[in-house]
């Protein structure tokens, strides 16, 4: 079964930049003042999802 | 297009930087990807009242609160009272980072930086190995912008840092997660910034309230990201809030979120590119803090490229001068702080009552980590061991301070 990869919802996405500097892949960047997970890099190691203040990124299954 | 630098970011280290280098008589652009500078604020606001001797800025409208000290709470809520009127003190005012950024901008475009927003760096330009520019995104359309200097200004996340090859990625240890609230209608504020300590209360963080005049303060958390959970930090913030009765008639102004570098310096020098601020881990890492850092090394970046142009030596050896200036002062009392922290991790939370408890009464001649330390060690000589390699590095950091 495919791993579950990060998603940010950008309603919830304050746009602090932590998630971005604890990336050990450099798949996630800013885009709109969101942060946006780029799929195909995102190892599903999950530091992201425990770093964010406010739980705005989570787990996704990939169709 | 043609600048002698780029500098990308707008906070206090990029617009200091380019404040400086345009005196020297260099050709700045300033890219902002936000549309307003300073906003979204994303920042505890506290900073040291040494601002006050560097001219950097004018009138008072950035000031918020002028604080009387320090209160630092150890988990059972003992109280270490650092009053203010003591030389070396870390806490001083409570700004409007908003305008207080605006202020160290305006400043700049007066010395002649030129500034871009709603303009996003999206990589830079290379020439074999050489940066010669920067590719930018102004709305949907994109574009170059050459150059002799980059200026990696932009924060925590830093990707102009990546983009180089600087050591900029963060392990989780080495980061602070954030969220404040400011609010009105507090009751019973004193002018002091409140710090509360506990793992239970933020892991290998703090609370802080940092009050900014009328009734409203900043109450915010920073917790350390390995220690973190999804969205933990702002579950124990408001568990804060809920148990303290000063707040039980606040009324939030604004929320947030931040993250802060709480790693050792990093190298911040290659050949044509420079980092500065935050993305140069310039913050202290056992307070967080780092505008100050901003300021002073913000200055001595861009005089140093202000020599850089007019000598037109772009060199890494030529930059050095930088990076050797900033880690020689400011960089091993950082050093000196991470360590403090590390060690601080290990004190369980009755260590630190225990501790309170003996420096309660205590009159602090200074109001530095390094004065509270000593007083610490006075009364538990046993600390001694554990600190023994801290003791080296502070007294070469007093020696170089000489």
């Amino acid at each position: 079964m495919a791993k579950p990869k990060a998603k940010v919802d950008s309603k919830k996405c304050l746009s602090c930049g932590g998630c971005i500097s604890v990336c050990p892949q450099d798949a996630i960047s800013m885009i709109g003042m969101k942060a946006l997970v780029d799929e195909k890099k995102c190892i599903s190691c999950a530091i992201c999802i425990r770093t964010c203040p406010v739980g705005a990124i989570s787990g996704e299954i990939q169709k | 297009m043609k600048y002698d630098v780029v500098i990308i970011g707008s906070g206090p280290a990029g617009s200091v930087t380019a404040r400086f280098a345009s005196e020297a008589g260099a050709k700045v652009l300033v890219v902002e990807r936000r549309a307003e500078i300073g906003v979204p604020v994303l920042c505890g606001e506290g900073i040291s009242r040494k601002i006050d001797e560097w001219d950097m800025l004018e009138g008072d409208r950035w000031i918020a609160g002028k604080m009387k000290g320090a209160k630092i709470f150890s988990p059972d809520k003992t109280c270490v009272t650092l009053d203010a009127d003591m030389a070396g003190n870390e806490t001083g005012y409570v700004v409007y980072r908003d305008i207080f950024d605006q202020e160290l901008a305006r400043r700049a475009m007066e010395s002649g930086a030129k500034y871009m927003m709603n303009t996003q760096a999206i990589g830079l330009i290379k020439d074999k190995d050489k940066i010669v520019g920067v590719k930018l995104r102004h709305f949907d359309n994109e574009f170059d912008v050459k150059c002799d200097i980059v200026v990696g200004a932009d924060g925590v996340e830093s990707k102009v840092g990546k983009w180089a090859g600087f050591k900029t990625t963060l392990k989780p240890k080495d980061l602070e997660t954030c969220c404040q609230y400011t609010f009105s209608n507090i009751d019973n504020l004193e002018e002091y910034c409140e710090f509360y300590l506990g793992k239970e209360i933020a892991p290998g963080g703090y609370i802080w309230v940092f009050p900014k005049g009328d009734g409203t303060a900043n109450v915010g958390i920073g917790i350390l990201a390995s220690l973190s959970e999804a969205g933990l930090a702002k579950k124990l913030l408001d568990d804060f809030i809920s148990n303290d009765e000063r707040l039980k008639n606040a009324q939030p102004l604004r929320f947030l979120t931040g993250a802060v570098p709480v790693s050792n310096p990093i190298d911040s020098v290659q050949d044509n590119i420079i980092l500065v601020g935050d993305s140069a881990r310039q913050v202290d890492p056992i307070t967080g803090g780092g505008l100050t850092h901003c300021l002073e090394l913000g200055k001595i970046a861009g005089e140093v490229i202000g020599k850089a142009v007019k000598e037109k030596n772009f060199s890494k050896d030529f930059l050095m001068e930088y990076q050797k200036s900033w880690k020689e002062t400011i960089g091993k009392k950082l050093k000196r702080n991470y360590m403090v922290k590390e060690i601080m991790l290990d004190m369980e939370d009755k260590t630190f009552n225990m501790l309170a408890d003996s420096l309660k009464d205590v009159k602090f001649e200074e109001i530095s980590t390094l004065g509270l330390i000593k007083a610490m060690v006075l009364r538990h000589p046993t600390l001694l061991m554990k600190l023994r390699p801290l003791m080296k590095i502070s007294q070469e950091t007093k020696e170089s301070d000489k």
